[in-house]
Parts: C-alpha cells; sequence; structure tokens
C-alpha cells in the first residue's frame, strides 16, 4: 500500500462518524419528505444541543478511564434551581435583578456551581476515598434526582425570565445561541483536548492509570479536576434544557443519560479510556438528533428510536474492532 | 429508681396519649399507591386525597412507583403484608397489577381504583374521569376551533402523546382518534414524547412546524408538553394565537398559556372531585356496605355511580377550560382546594 492510499484510510477511520453522518443526512434528505430544508438542519443542531454539551462531559470522564452516570440528573437538578429562582410561574420565585442582564451570568454560575459541586462530590469519593466511580456516580443519579423531586415538590417552574430565555429565542446565522453556546463548548474543549497538558494527561491516564502516575503526572488531581468539570458541563446543559423548555419539570432530561452514552460511544470513545476525540462524540450526538429528527418527520412509532440507537451504539462497537483489525494491518 | 422510672414511664406514655388524638379518633390507615411524583396531577393527587381522607377519619400514607410496574407489584405485596384498611391504587400499568389487586382483596383487604380505571377484575370501587372520555372532550373542542378557524371541521392537528409504553396515553389517544374519525377532512399526525419529557416535545413541534407549516392545532396529552410546544413556537417566532393549543389534564401551567393567550382549551381532569369521591364512599368500601347505583354530587359535580362487572364505579366529568372559566377556583390548577369538608355517603 502505497502512503498516499494509506494516509486516505487512516483518515477515514479517524473520521467514520462524520462520513457517517454525512451518509445518513444524504439517505434522508432523498427518502424522507421535508427533510432537506435549512430549517430542518438548524433544528437538528439545536436539538442536540443540551445532549451534546451533557456529552462532553461525559467523554471526559470516560476518555480518563472512569465513568460518570450523573449526569442526566446533575443537569435536572441545575434546570430545576434555575427555573425555581428565575421562572414566574408554578413554583418559580420569579426571582428579578436589575440590570435586567444581570439573571444571565447568575443563573449560569448558579447551574455551573450546582453541578460542579455534585462533580467535585462524586469526584472525591472516586478519587480519594477509592470507591468505585460507577457505583458513586450512580448513586448520585438517583439521589440528586430525587432531590429534584423534593426542591420541586413534583411541581414544574415555568416561565422563565425573558432575559435568559433570549439565548433560547435570538437567532445567529439560522442558529439558536443555545446552539451556537454548545458548538463553542465543543470548540474549546476539543482544544483543551487536545492542545493542553490537562487533556494529554487524561488520555494518558485512561490508557494507563499506574504508568502515568509513575510518569510523575498528578493523577488524582486531574481525576478530581475531570469530574468537576463533568458536573459543571452537566450544570451547563441543565441551563440550556431550562431555556430550551423555558422552565423545568422534576422529569426533565429523563432518558438524557443513555442517548449521551450512545453518542459517546458511537463517537469513537472506548469505555476503556484512553481512546477518543471529542469532535468525534459531536459527530455521534448530531447522528442521533439527525435520526430522531428524520423519525418525527416520518411519523414512526418513537419505539424506533430506541431500536435505532441501540443497533448504532452496536454497529459503532463493531465498526471499532473493524477499526483495530484494519490498524493493526497497517502497521 | 424503679419508682422514678415508672413515674417517668407513665408521664411519657399520658404525653403520647394526649398528644396523638388523631391516632386516637383515626378510622385506619389507607395506602395510596401513586404511579410517579414527577407530574403535577400526581402529586397534587397526593394532597388531595390525604386532605379528604382526613376529613373523613382516615391516616393515608403514600408509596410512589417511579412509573415501574414491577417496583408497584412490589409495593403491592409490601402493603397487603401491613394489612391497611384499604388500598387506593393508580396503577402504572392497567392490567399488570390485576394479580396483585386479586391478592389484596383475597386478604381481605379492599382496593380503590383512582384516576386509571382497571377493567380486567374487580375492585371494590372505581373514581375516574375517563381517560378515554377526556379524549373524546379533546375532539369535541378540537372540532369547535377547527371549525372557527377553516369554517369546516378540517385541517391539520398534531397531536404530541406521552409516553408510548404508558396507557394513560394511549386511551386519550384512542377517544380522541375515535370521535375525530367522524371528520375525513382531518389530518392528524401522533408522535409521543418519550418518558413524558417535555424537551422531547418541544423538539417534535419545532420539527413539524418546519415539515408541516400548515398545522393548525397542537394537542399535547399534558400540560407541561404543551410548554415547551409553546417554548419552540416562541423561537420559531410565533405569537399566541398564530396555532391553535390544547393539552389535558389541567395543571396549573396550562392555566398559566390560557391566560397567556397561546392554550385555547385544557381538557381538566377532576382531580379535586376524584379525590373527594373517594373520601365519601371510603366508610362504606371499608366495611364492605353496598355502594347505590345513582348521581351523586361531589364537590359541586354530578356524578354518576354505576355497578360494572369491575364494581362500583363512579365517573366524573372533565370539563374544558377555556379564556372564559380560567379562573373557576374548582379547577385543581388553580390550587385552591375546597373549603368544604366532604361528608361520608350514609
Amino acid at each position: 500500500m502505497n502512503p498516499r492510499t494509506r494516509r486516505a484510510l487512516e483518515f477515514v477511520l479517524d473520521n467514520l462518524v462524520w462520513f457517517m453522518l454525512l451518509f445518513v443526512l444524504v439517505v434522508f434528505s432523498i427518502f424522507v419528505p421535508n427533510y432537506f430544508q435549512l430549517g430542518i438542519f438548524a433544528n437538528i443542531i439545536e436539538a442536540s444541543s443540551v445532549l451534546g454539551v451533557m456529552s462532553i462531559g461525559l467523554a471526559l470522564v470516560i476518555i480518563a478511564g472512569h465513568m460518570d452516570l450523573s449526569v442526566e440528573s446533575v443537569a435536572a437538578l441545575s434546570a430545576m434551581a434555575v427555573g425555581i429562582l428565575f421562572c414566574s410561574s408554578g413554583i418559580g420565585l420569579g426571582v428579578q435583578l436589575h440590570p435586567e442582564w444581570l439573571m444571565v451570568p447568575v443563573s449560569l454560575v448558579l447551574a455551573l456551581a450546582v453541578g460542579g459541586l455534585i462533580g467535585a462530590f462524586n469526584g472525591y469519593l472516586v478519587v480519594r476515598v477509592k470507591m468505585s466511580a460507577f457505583i458513586i456516580t450512580l448513586a448520585s443519579y438517583i439521589w440528586v434526582r430525587g432531590l429534584v423531586l423534593v426542591i420541586s415538590g413534583g411541581r414544574s417552574a415555568q416561565d422563565l425570565a425573558p432575559a435568559i430565555r433570549w439565548f433560547g429565542i435570538q437567532r445567529l446565522i439560522g442558529l439558536p445561541l443555545t446552539a451556537w453556546i454548545a458548538i463553542g463548548c465543543f470548540v474549546v474543549f476539543s482544544l483543551i483536548m487536545a492542545k493542553t497538558p490537562f487533556g494529554r494527561h487524561l488520555v494518558m491516564i485512561g490508557g494507563n492509570e499506574t504508568a502515568t502516575f509513575r510518569a510523575g503526572i498528578r493523577v488524582n488531581r486531574n481525576l478530581i479536576i475531570a469530574f468537576v468539570l463533568a458536573g459543571a458541563i452537566a450544570g451547563l446543559a441543565g441551563w440550556l434544557l431550562a431555556i430550551r423548555t423555558s422552565g423545568a419539570t422534576a422529569n426533565l432530561g429523563v432518558g438524557l443519560l443513555f442517548n449521551a452514552f450512545a453518542a459517546v460511544v458511537i463517537g469513537g470513545v472506548s469505555l476503556k479510556g484512553g481512546v477518543g476525540t471529542l469532535p468525534g462524540v459531536y459527530a455521534g450526538v448530531l447522528l442521533l438528533s439527525a435520526i430522531n429528527t428524520a423519525i418525527n418527520l416520518m411519523g414512526l412509532p418513537a419505539n424506533f428510536t430506541q431500536v435505532i440507537h441501540g443497533l448504532l451504539v452496536l454497529a459503532a462497537v463493531l465498526l471499532d474492532a473493524f477499526k483495530q483489525t484494519i490498524r493493526q494491518r497497517l502497521a | 429508681m424503679k419508682r422514678i422510672l415508672l413515674a417517668v414511664f407513665g408521664i411519657l406514655a399520658l404525653a403520647f396519649a394526649t398528644l396523638t388524638p388523631a391516632f386516637a379518633q383515626s378510622k385506619g390507615t389507607v395506602y395510596y399507591m401513586v404511579p410517579t411524583l414527577l407530574d403535577e396531577f400526581q402529586t397534587g393527587s397526593v394532597s388531595a386525597l390525604e386532605l379528604f381522607l382526613k376529613q373523613v377519619g382516615y391516616e393515608m400514607k403514600t408509596l410512589n412507583a417511579d412509573n415501574k410496574t414491577d417496583a408497584q407489584q412490589s409495593q403491592m405485596n409490601d402493603v397487603i403484608a401491613l394489612k391497611p384498611t384499604a388500598i387506593i391504587l393508580a396503577a402504572v400499568d392497567f392490567n399488570a397489577l390485576k394479580p396483585s389487586i386479586e391478592a389484596a382483596r383475597a386478604a381481605g383487604i379492599p382496593v380503590i381504583e383512582f384516576d386509571r380505571q382497571i377493567t380486567s377484575t374487580p375492585s371494590d370501587f372505581t373514581s375516574v374521569a375517563g381517560t378515554i372520555e377526556i379524549g373524546y372532550v379533546a375532539a369535541d373542542q378540537a372540532e369547535k376551533l377547527l371549525k372557527a378557524k377553516n369554517g369546516a371541521v378540517k385541517g391539520k392537528v398534531l397531536q404530541v402523546l406521552g409516553d408510548p409504553g404508558d396507557p394513560y396515553t394511549l386511551d386519550i389517544q384512542k377517544g380522541f382518534e375515535d370521535k375525530m374519525k367522524a371528520f375525513p377532512d382531518v389530518k392528524i399526525i401522533s408522535l409521543p414524547a418519550m418518558q413524558w419529557e417535555a424537551s422531547n416535545a418541544g423538539t417534535i413541534v419545532a420539527d413539524q412546524m418546519l415539515a408541516n407549516p400548515d398545522i393548525d392545532l397542537i394537542f399535547s396529552h399534558a400540560a407541561h408538553l404543551s410548554v415547551a410546544a409553546v417554548a419552540s413556537l416562541e423561537a420559531a417566532g410565533k405569537k399566541p394565537g398564530d396555532v391553535m393549543l390544547m393539552s389535558s389534564n389541567g395543571a396549573p401551567v396550562g392555566l398559566d398559556l390560557i391566560r397567556k393567550g397561546w392554550l385555547n382549551v385544557e381538557v381538566e381532569q377532576p382531580l379535586y372531585a376524584q379525590a373527594a369521591a373517594v373520601a365519601m364512599f371510603m366508610d362504606k368500601v371499608a366495611k364492605k356496605q353496598d355502594i347505590k347505583p345513582g348521581e351523586y354530587d361531589v364537590l359541586g359535580l354530578k356524578s354518576t355511580v354505576t355497578k360494572e362487572t369491575w364494581g362500583p364505579n363512579i365517573k366524573i366529568p372533565g370539563a374544558a377550560i377555556t379564556k372564559e372559566n380560567v379562573d373557576n377556583p374548582a379547577f385543581w390548577g388553580n390550587q385552591k382546594p375546597p373549603t368544604d369538608t366532604v361528608k361520608p355517603v350514609e
């Protein structure tokens, strides 16, 4: 095999999920009525914003060789905290700040703080107390959702302050600002993972924690930061979720965790740790969103979504094994 | 020393007896098996049943099944072992709880069905608005709205269901679509919002408004789904009145949307009346006395008790809430529980 062919093949293997996305978009555009229009593509990007942001945090922890099952509930708690404070209907307290734009940073900081705190709690127990990340974050998944129920009493907060809701309505080049925030997050964190020592260390930790520790890298500190980031990013996802639905209900975000996992796996992140990039994760998120949109437009029973998601995850894992085989042959 | 200890115990026992007159007067403990608490109607049902049952002398304890059928079956088994005065069941799954109901009744514990009618096995009492009937009322309202807008009953309706695994939403869909069959010029697009999650409903509405910009009416099976639908319409640059909206259950957020001009109709489930009916007949159920068919006044609503194959059944009519009557305190969405005390049926 000549070097050019080899490079081309490696490029395709590295970006397989993007090619899958392109293929799916072309097929749907041809066969699904009303699919091929800018508005629908904008909807795909917008609908993927919450899931996308949540997947970033999850991917960071998985790349570092751990697990965070609490991101869905953390997003719901952040959304509810923002909703209770800044919504004017339902259980919303209708807190007003002057000038009005002040509500944006305050609500955002609140959401990030809620998420960051839970992330720190998870990180401390996993890293310092040496408990299983799976169990700890599973417990957080349960108790944090319970906390949402406790603080809301099962009721909803609606009618988010216009200053915050503005991000869901205002458009830039046809996309709501919430979608731009998600895109911005992917760009920033992709750069962090690719270009900073922290990002590279996370990949190394996920690949071989002991070897990384012996190389003099502060494994524990980096892992705790990863958990805090995952929590804070989930908090940001909750903030976006509250904006998107103009409030918060007690079951907000239910089911997002498994979609986030699906997106991360489809995006090429190995659940064993040490492998994966965030652009791939974003492609995975867009792929799921594109399929959901097609199902909506075709009027198929929603149960199809779950079947397709499951098959996609399976396909991604099989493709990953196939990629490894090809890479071994190329080596 | 012994005397001192005896005196202390005596004082404590006396204090306990005087501080808990409610327990002394209680007619017994009733367990309410609520399907979920992630829903304003269900949360409201807990408060309403607690309030009305207390008025007729019963203490209520609630167990939440978190929308899991198996969890509710386990809870039923646990509660049967506790031998309560009665069990009030709002089933997660209308059919899967049949063996549990039979087991409870075989153990001599009366079972009351609340809000979700189970017809596959007898119960001691059923208090419902009727999920299929909610669909009928919604269809009547859709007929009026489409006629007023298009001059005839024609157009496009987007029906946003709840979770496709929930019989509650499937019943409303059945009632709605059965009645709408009379109008072949109405095209109904039905899509489920998985797990009743609001942002899923928002996505459906955003996509459908692009694929079918001529949608006349959006009918969501819960008010909180309408909130997300409104958020999507708002993001698409729509104003109140551009697209007609309707939802069911009568939650506070739905009433707010009516006041803001977004929502045209909210089909109410008469939560207070449904709960009051349970309290009114609780003595008869607990004593296993006969419940006579006929008309009863439940919080001012004319309600009918019939003898069905599944036992005595009270059906309380659900109302259509519009801009004209939205402030009526009788609607549970206005969160003003009735001040009148419920009286047991003699």
